[in-house]
């Protein structure tokens, strides 16, 4: 049997700055929260409505240095991938269950006040080429999902 | 600024016959649990790995009656729509999220013996 599509697409605005960890074999992962907004008008009363749904986003390797490096607070971007949904245990070994997306592929969108410290962004995104030192002296984790907000 | 774009597209198979609910004011709404597969070769062992991911999906209204009447557990079908995350409070009072996919468009997939023909 074919194995399904899986896919998100996601352009929003980030409500805080990447964080970024690194796993014990060196791998970046990069969270962020983005917002996407709906509006309506009420039917009942005519007024309009607004809600705000938070996306959690999450980048590996190359695609989370070049988040964690470009974006920050208040950007926006494009984020393409799939959905995932994981299980993990709280304190009191509860079952729980978050939800985010997994992104293989971003590009940064807006205003150039979103970019970070001044470097030329050009509309294609940043090149691929780029290297930066991965940092290895990080403390090793698991997975990076050991402080689930949802 | 724009509102932003939030979309998700699933093409899966139904883990279970939908269940139909309907609101106070009469509106259909429809629960289904989609599956999608992802698989790839471990990079150590070389081993087929394979992974399933189970999707909530909501519809509502006449697309909600539509999916009841014509899909059932087992068949595939395409589904278009919006992430959306709930709070809720368990028996304990404490914060819990659930996140599904509130659907806009359907279309079924596959066999016609997959999808029970209704008349």
């Amino acid at each position: 049997m074919a194995r399904g599509v899986n896919k998100a697409i996601i352009v929003g605005t980030l409500g805080q700055d990447p964080e970024i960890r690194y796993t014990a074999n060196g791998g970046a992962v990069a969270n962020i929260s983005v917002a996407t907004n709906e509006s309506w008008r009420d039917k009942a009363t005519g007024e309009a409505q607004e809600r705000t749904e938070w996306h959690r986003i999450v980048m590996f390797g190359k695609l989370a240095e070049i988040a964690q490096q470009y974006l920050k607070k208040g950007s926006q971007a494009y984020f393409e991938g799939r959905i995932q949904t994981r299980k993990w245990q709280d304190q009191q070994g509860n079952d729980k269950y978050s939800t985010e997306i997994v992104a293989n592929e971003m590009q940064m969108l807006g205003g150039r006040a979103g970019g970070g410290g001044g470097a030329p962004m050009d509309s294609g995104g940043p090149s691929q080429g780029q290297s930066k030192p991965a940092p290895k002296d990080t403390a090793p984790m698991d997975d990076g999902f050991d402080d689930i907000p949802f | 600024m724009g509102r932003g774009i939030n979309k998700a597209v699933i093409v899966g198979t139904l883990g279970n016959d939908p269940e139909i609910k309907y609101a106070a004011n009469g509106n259909a709404v429809v629960n289904v649990s989609v599956a999608t597969n992802e698989s790839w070769k471990d990079r150590d062992t070389g081993q087929a790995q394979e992974r399933t991911e189970w999707h909530r999906i909501v519809m509502f209204g006449k697309l909600g009656e539509i999916a009841q009447q014509y899909l059932k557990k087992g068949s595939q079908a395409y589904f278009e729509g919006r992430i959306r995350t709930n709070k809720w409070q368990d028996a304990d009072g404490n914060d819990r999220y659930s996140t599904q996919i509130v659907a806009n468009e359907m279309q079924m997939l596959g066999r016609k013996a997959d999808n029970e023909r209704a008349g």
